[in-house]
């Protein structure tokens, strides 16, 4: 069910930009869409379809730990 | 080649500032460590926060008409500046999906708690998106309409609970470890002066005749809207004294204790109204930040064909996040003051320090270029 509203949400976004891209002949613009509605679109399938994604938050938690730890035994 | 054809009046930029300091702060209110000293974190945060903006707009003074991303290239050069402009709109897109996140959960606990949060999050970036998509000039001019709003809501609200306030609820006066009144501060400083940074953004859009008042407009708006945020800062410290540690939103259930001759009670659904406002133009701002930001890496001829896509992404990446509220607000409070301070003080001071050394901009690089 969430997959069927996922594809109309897609599609629907596909046509309310590609035509007037097409249109007013914006290939590159065209192309970069596509690419980042690609990114967007497999982000949010392998969410919907319940795949566990790596999040952010722990992702910069991580990063400023390797940097804050040997500061902290400094101080 | 401009992406971006609308331009901000003095009066738009102030009220957006306003409205971007008080965004979230107003709901998480950060720097919760400093307990009853909360009042003069802010104090300290908000000095620190001038300090940020003063780096910012002397950066947005010395390029003037020129984005983040553009004065990164003039300074880095075409390679090095192109990457340090993809971290800050990773870094915008970041914190378009925490704002958003913020909101969600916000909404969330205190008003729908069966609405599944995906729903807040989408709806107020679909809102977002449609800003983002009519352009900085008409952002701005809903600032003016909701920035006086909230400020006159939050102005009633510490009237109407001047009863309920005590003054003895913040006392002893500095009564705090050093270390963690540094930490209260910074947090302060990082969470909303300090993103201010997303307005090297916008800075390009004033009217030519004002860029020379960008330096005095922005640091009087932010004193101005510092004002008002410690007013409310206050106001909750005064009135729920030890129990604001215990709170999700502390200014949300000091609104609730509004009772005024049992006629104006439970007011906070209104004011629900005017803290709606103030996330949509906070989260638009980053966002138009990345959007923008991105299409000039690109080099594209419109930013509009981003927007929906970037908007997707953010939209997933605030679900992501976190796995429930305590866990936003310990990480707001415990590693985002860290990990922005290279985007927030680090990159834009060495960028200054480097344009002065380099004595940038050139100035006879623009005669070549009208030559050609």
């Amino acid at each position: 069910m969430y997959i069927i509203l996922l594809f109309l949400g897609f599609g629907g976004i596909v046509l309310f930009e590609a035509p007037g891209l097409i249109y007013q002949k914006y290939w590159r613009e065209l192309i970069f869409f596509f690419l980042f509605l690609g990114l967007a679109f497999t982000l949010s399938l392998l969410a919907v379809i319940g795949i566990k994604l790596p999040s952010p938050a722990e992702i910069t938690e991580k990063i400023v730990n390797f940097f804050l730890k040997p500061l902290s035994k400094l101080f | 080649m401009k992406l971006e054809g609308g331009q901000i009046s003095t009066s738009g930029l102030s009220f957006l500032l306003i409205c971007y300091i008080f965004g979230s702060t107003i709901i998480i209110i950060p720097g919760r460590e400093a307990e009853h000293n909360i009042w003069l974190a802010y104090i300290a945060g908000m000095t620190e926060g001038l300090i940020f903006a003063f780096i910012y707009t002397t950066l947005a003074q010395r390029f003037p008409q020129k984005t983040l991303i553009e004065i990164n290239d003039l300074i880095y050069g075409p390679i090095l500046g192109k990457l340090i402009s993809l971290s800050y709109i990773l870094y915008f897109l970041q914190l378009t999906a925490l704002i958003l996140r913020d909101f969600g959960d916000f909404f969330r606990g205190v008003l729908m708690p069966e609405t599944p949060l995906v729903v807040f999050i989408l709806f107020s970036a679909l809102l977002g998106a449609s800003a983002v998509r009519n352009g900085i000039e008409v952002i701005a001019r809903c600032s003016i309409i909701i920035g006086p709003l909230a400020i006159v809501t939050s102005i009633l609200v510490t009237l109407m609970l001047l009863p309920q306030m005590k003054i003895t609820n913040i006392l002893p006066i500095g009564d705090i470890p050093l270390k963690d009144f540094i930490k209260a501060s910074h947090t302060v400083a990082s969470v909303p002066f300090g993103e201010t940074i997303a307005f090297l953004m916008v800075f390009a859009f004033m009217e030519k005749e004002k860029v020379k008042n960008i330096r005095k407009l922005t640091l009087l708006t932010i004193i101005l809207g510092s004002i008002f945020l410690l007013i409310n800062i206050f106001q909750t410290a005064c009135t729920l004294g030890k129990t604001a540690q215990i709170t999700l939103y502390p200014t949300f259930t000091a609104i609730r204790l509004i009772n005024i001759g049992d006629v104006f009670t439970r007011l906070e659904a209104l004011v629900i109204f005017a803290f709606l406002g103030l996330g949509f133009l906070k989260l638009t701002v980053s966002y138009y930040g990345a959007t923008l930001g991105m299409a000039q890496i690109l080099k594209l001829r419109s930013y509009l064909p981003l927007v929906l896509p970037l908007g997707v992404i953010i939209v997933v990446t605030s679900i992501l996040h976190f796995e429930n509220t305590i866990e936003n607000i310990v990480w707001t409070s415990d590693i985002y003051p860290y990990y922005s301070i290279p985007f927030q003080i680090g990159i834009p001071l060495l960028s200054l320090l480097i344009a002065m050394v380099r004595k940038l901009p050139k100035q006879k690089t623009g005669s070549k270029q009208q030559q050609k």
